[in-house]
């Protein structure tokens, strides 16, 4: 197994730069998901690591040897694609021995590892079936079994699980999990999914635009974001993100919105002293909100728009001035649209964004 | 009306009209095998024996036998005729295949533009070329040669051959070849290996179909060779059965004999053809 490591990567399509200027390093046996909206780049840097695509500038390293001028074939890497790309005219037993036959490992040692692989995903029995007679689940174990036949050094999936059904995805998810522990894999993992990133993946590498905005650990992540664009796209329901102006006033600093204001703890104080200019953007999960049904100090007064009953959660959305907040609460509590209540930040969970550089302040 | 009612109306209308074509199509083959096998005289006689009295094998005896003068000159066309044909598709093949994928996978500059000129050449009628192609393979000095008629075939056939399989290669998904190349494929093997065998239904369509329209092409073989010996079989069929008067019965076992290949390879185009242009979408 190994380390990837990569180096201002940069991938333009004509004029448009796809990927722009991405570092980060993959440990040896890390699971690293690559998390972000559709079109943000992630198959494109996948293909960058698997050689299907060109570099534009910048380098990939595996184990410290540059890897960027070898043809997809001499870079032992193995991929398992989101439509898992089975070749359709050949069974599961030659779609598992092609990668082996095209590397002229000997025909015996062929039918070991296939055999082996067939076992660890328990396809045995699908052997002698061409993939159409697959369910996608089965397909899915036949794609990830063609990937480990060959023990690669680097495995890279794109949305492997995106195409199965929600009960099977959560089903695989675990059992992806599992075989990256037994086999210590080095895996690089796509997905616009940021549950299935945040519930499988060792590092977490987010990505908007073509720009890497974050790559730390799941938890770090979701404690906290590098930024707005980090902050509401990992979690959910996904951040409470509050556009607000600084006010310093006798000593304190205010946070004042479209008809509400809320004094800053002295931690958030010193984040939004620290902001380039007054604008500053309040975040807060759902979690860290509490509702009042009666007017109470240092609470901001919002109107309750829907109420969502989800069994064991219900989340309340409210408005807040021109943004909509939403927190969850107890599901025996009763609350009515329309109804007028007062919402209480946990300031200890609090974050507080620049509004300029939409990047977040550490609290002093 | 039921549902029920309403398809069964349908598929009897169906079945009239299928019929009615059926009786058009295969009326003149019917008449032109039992034509075949009648003599001379018998095929003259009016009204005309529906069933030959006196059936005999002669007339193809005589063609295909090399022994006697109208079987050598009979198996001389056939000969030409399946040299010119084969060319034409095994040259169709090699071309079309590799400028299908290309149209499919790379985009470059003008490739719409390429593809559409392609096709062009299938909006006029095929005799509107003859006179100026005719002048094209005087210059290149090509009448009387085989390699005027395969080329002017190839220029006819390929846009259709180059249209369907770009169908296919359209329809094969990309990761496929990624996939291959993961895999340890080169890019050449990739193609070969993977792309080629899923667009098989495809080639063997194009080639069948290159063949039939090579094999029974008329005007153009008429029109660049003179050469006796050179001529393909429907030209030369003409020639040698109406020379003096026309042997009918020699001239319909001529014909049968050349339909054969046609309607063995029909009844395989039209497995291929169906799949060529419905199941083109390959399920991965
Ligand atoms: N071959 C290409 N030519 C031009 N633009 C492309 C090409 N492939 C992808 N793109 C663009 O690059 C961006 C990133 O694509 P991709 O890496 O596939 O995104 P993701 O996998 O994150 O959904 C998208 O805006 C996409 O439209
Ligand atoms: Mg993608």
């Amino acid at each position: 197994m190994a380390q990837v490591e990569f180096q201002n990567v940069v991938k333009s399509y004509g004029a448009f730069e796809a990927v722009k200027s991405v570092s980060f390093t993959v440990e040896d046996g890390e699971f690293v998901a690559l998390v972000g909206p559709s079109g943000c780049g992630k198959t494109t840097t996948l293909n960058l690591v698997a050689g299907l695509l060109d570099l534009t500038s910048g380098d990939i390293k595996v184990s410290g040897k540059t890897i960027s001028d070898l043809d997809p074939k001499d870079r032992d890497i193995a991929m398992v694609f989101q439509n898992y790309a089975l070749y359709p005219n050949k069974t599961v037993q030659q779609n598992l021995a092609f990668p082996l036959k095209m590397r002229k490992v000997p025909k015996r040692d062929i039918g070991a590892k296939v055999a082996e692989a067939a076992r660890l995903l328990e396809i045995t029995h699908l052997l002698d079936r061409y993939p159409r007679e697959l369910s996608g689940g089965q397909q899915q174990r036949v794609a990830l079994g063609r990937a480990l036949v060959r023990d690669p050094q680097v495995f890279l999936m794109d949305e492997p699980l995106s195409n199965l059904d929600a009960k099977l995805r959560v089903q695989m998810r675990s059992e992806l999990k599992r075989f990256h522990q037994d086999l210590s894999a080095t895996i690089i993992y796509v997905t616009h999914d940021q549950l299935e990133a945040m519930t499988m993946a060792d590092k977490m590498a987010v990505m908007s635009g073509g720009v890497l905005q974050q790559y730390d650990a799941p938890e770090r992540i979701f404690e906290e974001p590098a930024n707005t664009f980090v902050a509401g796209f990992v979690g959910s329901p996904s951040m409470n993100l509050l556009p607000a102006t600084a006010v310093e006033r006798d000593g304190a600093v205010y946070a004042t919105g479209d008809g509400w204001e809320l004094v800053l703890a002295p931690r958030n104080a010193a984040s939004a002293r620290a902001s380039s200019g007054p604008g500053i953007i309040l975040g807060a999960r759902h979690s860290s909100l509490g509702l009042h049904d009666t007017e109470t100090p240092g609470c901001i007064q919002a109107r309750v728009f829907t109420v969502e009953p989800t069994g064991d959660i219900t989340f309340v959305h409210v408005d807040v001035g021109d943004s909509t907040f939403v927190i969850s609460v107890d599901p025996e509590r009763r609350i009515a649209a329309d109804q007028t209540v007062w919402i209480e930040f946990d300031q200890n969970k609090l974050h507080v964004f620049d509004a300029q550089t939409e990047k977040r302040i550490a609290p002093g | 009306m039921s549902r029920r009612s309403y398809n069964a109306g349908w598929s009897l209308t169906g079945w009239v009209f299928l019929i009615l074509l059926l009786i058009f199509a295969v009326a003149p083959m019917l008449w032109m095998l039992i034509t075949s096998f009648k003599s001379q005289f018998a095929a003259l006689k009016y009204p005309p024996e529906f069933i030959p009295s006196n059936p005999n094998l002669e007339q193809y005896e005589r063609l295909l036998s090399p022994k006697n003068e109208v079987g050598r000159q009979f198996l001389r066309y056939m000969a030409n005729s399946i040299w010119v044909s084969t060319a034409t598709t095994i040259l169709g093949v090699a071309v079309a295949v590799p400028a299908a994928y290309a149209f499919a996978r790379f985009r470059f500059p003008g490739r719409q533009a390429l593809f559409f000129s392609v096709l062009f050449r299938n909006m006029f009628p095929a005799v509107v070329f003859l006179m100026p192609l005719f002048i094209m393979m005087r210059w290149m000095g090509l009448v009387n040669t085989y390699s005027s008629l395969i080329i002017t075939y190839l220029t006819f056939g390929l846009p259709l051959s180059i249209w369907l399989l770009k169908g296919f290669y359209d329809n094969i998904p990309i990761e496929l070849e990624q996939a291959a190349r993961i895999d340890g494929c080169t890019r050449f093997q990739a193609f070969y290996l993977i792309v080629m065998p899923l667009s098989a239904p495809g080639i063997i369509a194009t080639a069948i179909y290159s063949f039939i329209t090579a094999w029974n092409e008329y005007v153009y073989a008429l029109t660049f060779l003179n050469d006796d010996q050179k001529l393909t079989l429907p030209v030369g069929l003409q020639r040698f059965f109406t020379e003096y008067a026309t042997n009918w019965p020699g001239l319909m076992a001529a014909s049968f004999i050349m339909s054969v290949p046609v309607v063995v390879m029909f009844l395989i185009l039209q497995k291929y053809f169906v799949r060529a242009l419905t199941e083109g979408a390959v399920k991965a």
